[in-house]
C-alpha cells in the first residue's frame, strides 16, 4: 500500500493507554540562582543532572555562555537549555556584529522569551539571564512558556524554594561582590542539601563591567572522602574452579598477532596523513 | 497539551475546558482594576505571580505601558499577556511615528481586541486597557477571555475581583478627585488581597492625566498607608 | 525644451537631463482635457461637483455617476481618464476598509489622501506602468464627536470620561486634491479639469478661508461655478452631478450622499440665472499657466 504508515503511532497510543510511560528526557532537577550587587551580578548553579531517579552526571555545567558579559543559568530539560542558549548566543553575536555594539541583557531576554513563547512551553528551558551591558546590570528569569521577571535576586529549578528561603532571610541591598557570591553560594547549597533533584558542587559566574569570572566548583561540599579501610578483595578470595591456557598459535587462526619491540607503543592501526 | 481539543458537544450541551492554563504555566492569579476620575484614569494591581502554589514573584509589575499615556493591566497567563502587550506596544509605536500623532486609547483597545479575539483558542488573557488622550480624556476598556471589548467607567478583573464587586459598586462615584480615586482603588485592592489567596504583595498604581503617567507604590509593611514611589 | 523627441518622454521612471518626468506631464495633459471637477470646503460640510460632457444623445441622464463613495463619510471625484478614476476609487475603498480592519475606526480624510498620494506616486517609478491620467478631489467629514470602537460591545458608560483638554475642537470637513505625480494638498476650494482656471478664479472670490460659507450656499456656488466654467465650452451639452457631506447635525448626518433632486434643480436654476446676468463680462480665457515649455 502506498502512502504513510501510521501503525507505530497506533501502537504507541495503545501502549501509552495501558500505562507504559513515555521515555524520559534528562532533566536538570536543579537549583539555580542569580543576585545583583554593587557594580555587577552573580549567578550560581548546582552540578547534578538526573534522569528519573538516576544521577546522570555528578558534575555537569549549568552555567551557559551567551556573550562575554552575558551568562545564563539553565534549569528544566538539559538538551533544551543547552540548545536554546547556544542558539540565542549565536544570534546575539551576529546581532552585535551587525550593529557594532555590545549585546544587551534585555535583548537576550527578549530573544529568549520570543523563542520560548513560539514553542508554547514545549521547549522546557527555565533560565536565569544575567549580565552587564552599556546600560548597566541586568538580571531576569525566563520561564519555558515565555514569561519573564526582573528582580534583584532570583531562583529557579526544583531547589528554588530552598534557595529562595536563603535569599528572603539574608539578602540586603547594595551588597559587595564577595557578599553576593557567598549569598548565592549559600542559596545553591540550600538546594544541594534540601532538594533531591539538586546535588554535588556549586558553580559560580561573576560578571562586572570589566570582566567575567567563571568559578567552576567554587564550593565542593560533596567530595568523596578517603575510605577508612580498604575494601579490595584479597587474592584468592574467589575459588578457582578450572584453568585453561590459550596460546598465541591458537588465537592466530582468528587474528594477526604482532610481536612488540621494547618501548614501541601499541598502535591499533596506522594512518597516513596528507601534509 | 492539556487543552485545545476539549470543546465537545454532548446531549446536555457544549463542554469547554474553562481551566485553560497550560500545565506548569506562570499564572497571574490577580486583582487588577482601572477607573476613570475627574482628570483621567487610574490603573491598579496587586503584585503576586504564581506557579501552582508557589509565588514565583511577589513584587510583579502587572501594569504595563504600551504608549506614553496608554497602559494595560494584565491577568491570566504571564507569558501570553506579556507577548500580547509587547506586540501592541510595537504596533502603537509604529502608529505614532507613521501618522505623526499619538494613538488614542480606542486604537490601542482595538489592537488588543484583535489579537485576543483572533487567538482566543491559544490565549488565556484578561486585560484592562486604560489611557488618557486630549480628545477623549481618561478611558477604560475591558477585554475579558474570549476577546470581546467593553467600554466602561471603571473595570475590575482577575481572580480577586470577585470579592470586590460589592465594594466597587457601593463606593465608586463619577468624577472623583485624584486623592479620592487613589483611596478608592487602594481600598478595593486591599479587600481583594485580603480575601483572594492568589492575590497579594504590594499595591501598584499608575495615574494617567494630561501631566503624563505617575506611579504609586504601597507596601503591606505599612498596611498600604504610606506611598513609597 | 530640447529633451522632447529625444526619447526621454517614452518611458516612465526616466528623467530628462533637465530633471523632468515627461510621462507625468503627459498625464497632466490628459487631466486638462477632462470635464471640470470641483470641491468646496464649507463650515458645516463639503460639496463635490462635476461637469459631465454628454458624448451621446443615447446616454441615459443621471445613470452614469462620476462621484463615488469611498467610505460612509467620504467621497471622491476625478477629471481625466474615467477608467483611471474608477481604479482610484477602488483602491481608495480598499485603503478605507483596511484602515477600519486594523484600527476599528473610520479613516480620516488626511490619512486617506496620504495613502492615495503614496499609491499614485508609485505609478511614476516603474517602466511597466504609466501614471494615473487623473487628478482626484477627495472630500470627507471627520466626526466631530467621539465615536465608539467598531468592535466594541454595547454603548459604554452613560457618563463621560474625565480629563479632556477643554475648548478644543476635533474633526470637521476635509478636502484634498491628488495629482498624477502623487502630490496632494489640502484645499478650501479645489478645481481640476478643462475649466479649472475659470473655476479657481470663481472659488477665490468666495473667501472660503474665512469659514463662513454654509453647506447649502456651497452647493449653490458649486453649481454656479460648474456652469460658469462650462461657458467656454458652450457648444457641448453637459450634466451636473453633485454630492455633499454635512456635519452630524446637518442634512446628511456625516455621510457622503447625492445632493437631493430638489436642491440640485434649485441650484441649477440659480446658476443659469446668474450666468445670464453676467454674460457681458467675458474675460475668462484659458491662461497658459500650466503649459509645457519647449
Amino acid at each position: 500500500m502506498p502512502g504513510f504508515d501510521f501503525s507505530n503511532h497506533t501502537r504507541n497510543a495503545a501502549l501509552h493507554a495501558r500505562g507504559v510511560p513515555l521515555p524520559k528526557a534528562t532533566s536538570t532537577g536543579t537549583t539555580i540562582v542569580g543576585c545583583i550587587f554593587e557594580g555587577g551580578v552573580v549567578i550560581a548553579a548546582d552540578t547534578r543532572a538526573t534522569s528519573g531517579p538516576i544521577v546522570a552526571d555528578k558534575n555537569c555545567e549549568k552555567l551557559h555562555y551567551i556573550a562575554p558579559q552575558i551568562w545564563c543559568a539553565g534549569a528544566g530539560t538539559a538538551a533544551d537549555t543547552e540548545f536554546t542558549t547556544a542558539l540565542i548566543s549565536s544570534q546575539l553575536e551576529l546581532h552585535a556584529l551587525s550593529t557594532g555594539r555590545k549585546p544587551r541583557v534585555v535583548t537576550c531576554m527578549t530573544m529568549l522569551k520570543q523563542h520560548l513563547f513560539r514553542y508554547q512551553g514545549h521547549i522546557g528551558a527555565y533560565l536565569v539571564v544575567a549580565g552587564v551591558d552599556p546600560t548597566g546590570v541586568g538580571l531576569f528569569t525566563v520561564h519555558a512558556h515565555g514569561s519573564t521577571d526582573k528582580l534583584p535576586y532570583v531562583t529557579m529549578g526544583s531547589g528554588s524554594l530552598a534557595a529562595m528561603s536563603v535569599f528572603e532571610t539574608q539578602w540586603k541591598s547594595q551588597m559587595t561582590e564577595q557578599e553576593a557570591i557567598d549569598l548565592a553560594s549559600n542559596a545553591i547549597q540550600a538546594g544541594i542539601f534540601n532538594d533531591l533533584g539538586s546535588g554535588s558542587n556549586v558553580d559560580v559566574a561573576i560578571i562586572t563591567k570589566d570582566k567575567t569570572t567563571l568559578k567552576r566548583g567554587y564550593v565542593k561540599p560533596n567530595e568523596r572522602s578517603k575510605k577508612q579501610k580498604s575494601y579490595v578483595f584479597k587474592r584468592g578470595t574467589t575459588a578457582v574452579l578450572n584453568e585453561k591456557v590459550i596460546t598465541k598459535q591458537e588465537i592466530s587462526k582468528y587474528v594477526t598477532v604482532h610481536e612488540l619491540e621494547g618501548g614501541e607503543p601499541a598502535l591499533a592501526e596506522k594512518m597516513d596523513i596528507d601534509v | 497539551m492539556e487543552f485545545g481539543t476539549s470543546g465537545m458537544l454532548n446531549e446536555d450541551g457544549i463542554h469547554v475546558d474553562m481551566d485553560r492554563l497550560k500545565k506548569g504555566e506562570v499564572n497571574l492569579g490577580t486583582s487588577i482594576m482601572a477607573i476613570t476620575f475627574k482628570d483621567g484614569v487610574i490603573l491598579g494591581a496587586d503584585s503576586r505571580t504564581t506557579t501552582g502554589a508557589y509565588i514565583a514573584n511577589r513584587v510583579t509589575d502587572k501594569l504595563t505601558q504600551v504608549h506614553d499615556t496608554i497602559w494595560c493591566c494584565r491577568s491570566g497567563s504571564a507569558a501570553d499577556t506579556q507577548a500580547v502587550a509587547d506586540i501592541v506596544q510595537y504596533q502603537l509605536a509604529m502608529y505614532g511615528t507613521m501618522n505623526g500623532k499619538p494613538p488614542t486609547t480606542q486604537t490601542a483597545a482595538a489592537m488588543f481586541q484583535e489579537l485576543c479575539y483572533e487567538n482566543k483558542d491559544r490565549l488565556s488573557a484578561g486585560l484592562i486597557i486604560a489611557g488618557w488622550d486630549e480628545r477623549h480624556g481618561g478611558q477604560v476598556y475591558s477585554i475579558p477571555a474570549g476577546g470581546s471589548l467593553h467600554k466602561q467607567a471603571y473595570s475590575i478583573g482577575g481572580s480577586g475581583s470577585t470579592y470586590i464587586y460589592g465594594y466597587c459598586d457601593a463606593n465608586w462615584k463619577e468624577g472623583m478627585e485624584e486623592s479620592q480615586a487613589v483611596d478608592f482603588v487602594k481600598g478595593a485592592l486591599q479587600e481583594a488581597i485580603k480575601w483572594d489567596g492568589s492575590s497579594g504583595g504590594v499595591i501598584r498604581m499608575v495615574v494617567l492625566t494630561k501631566k503624563g503617567a505617575n506611579r504609586h507604590l504601597y507596601l503591606p509593611d505599612s498596611d498600604y498607608k504610606i506611598r513609597h514611589q | 525644451m530640447t529633451s522632447i523627441g529625444t526619447g526621454y518622454d517614452l518611458s516612465n521612471s526616466v528623467f530628462s537631463p533637465d530633471g523632468r518626468n515627461f510621462q507625468v506631464e503627459y498625464a497632466v495633459k490628459a487631466v486638462e482635457n477632462g470635464g471640470t471637477s470641483i470641491g468646496i470646503r464649507c463650515k458645516d460640510g463639503v460639496v463635490l461637483a462635476v461637469e459631465k460632457v454628454i458624448t451621446s444623445k443615447l446616454l441615459k441622464p443621471g445613470a452614469n455617476k462620476r462621484i463615488a463613495t469611498i467610505d460612509r463619510h467620504m467621497g471622491a471625484v476625478s477629471s481625466g481618464l474615467v477608467p483611471d478614476g474608477r481604479h482610484f476609487v477602488s483602491r481608495a475603498r480598499e485603503e478605507a476598509s483596511s484602515w477600519r480592519k486594523v484600527y476599528k475606526s473610520p479613516i480620516s480624510t488626511s490619512d486617506l489622501a496620504s495613502r492615495m498620494g503614496g499609491y499614485l506616486q508609485a505609478y511614476t517609478l516603474y517602466s511597466s506602468v504609466r501614471p494615473f491620467g487623473i487628478t482626484a478631489i477627495v472630500a470627507g467629514w471627520d466626526s466631530e464627536v467621539e465615536t465608539p470602537v467598531d468592535a466594541q460591545v454595547g454603548n459604554g458608560p452613560s457618563i463621560g470620561s474625565g480629563g479632556k483638554a477643554e475648548g478644543k475642537k476635533y474633526g470637521g470637513p476635509g478636502l484634498y486634491m491628488i495629482e498624477p505625480s502623487g502630490i496632494y494638498w489640502g484645499y478650501y476650494g479645489a478645481a481640476t479639469g478643462k475649466g479649472r482656471q475659470t473655476a479657481k478664479a470663481e472659488l477665490e472670490k468666495l473667501d472660503l478661508a474665512a469659514g463662513t460659507l454654509s453647506l447649502e450656499d456651497g452647493v449653490k456656488e458649486a453649481a454656479r461655478i460648474i456652469y460658469v466654467a462650462h461657458d467656454d465650452n458652450k457648444d457641448k451639452e453637459f450634466e451636473l452631478e453633485m454630492t455633499w457631506i454635512s456635519n452630524l447635525e446637518g442634512p446628511t448626518k456625516g455621510r457622503h450622499q447625492e445632493v437631493p433632486k430638489e436642491l440640485l434643480e434649485e441650484a441649477e436654476r440659480l446658476a443659469k440665472k446668474a450666468l445670464e446676468g453676467d454674460d457681458d463680462d467675458e474675460e475668462t480665457t484659458d491662461k497658459p499657466e500650466d503649459k509645457m515649455e519647449e
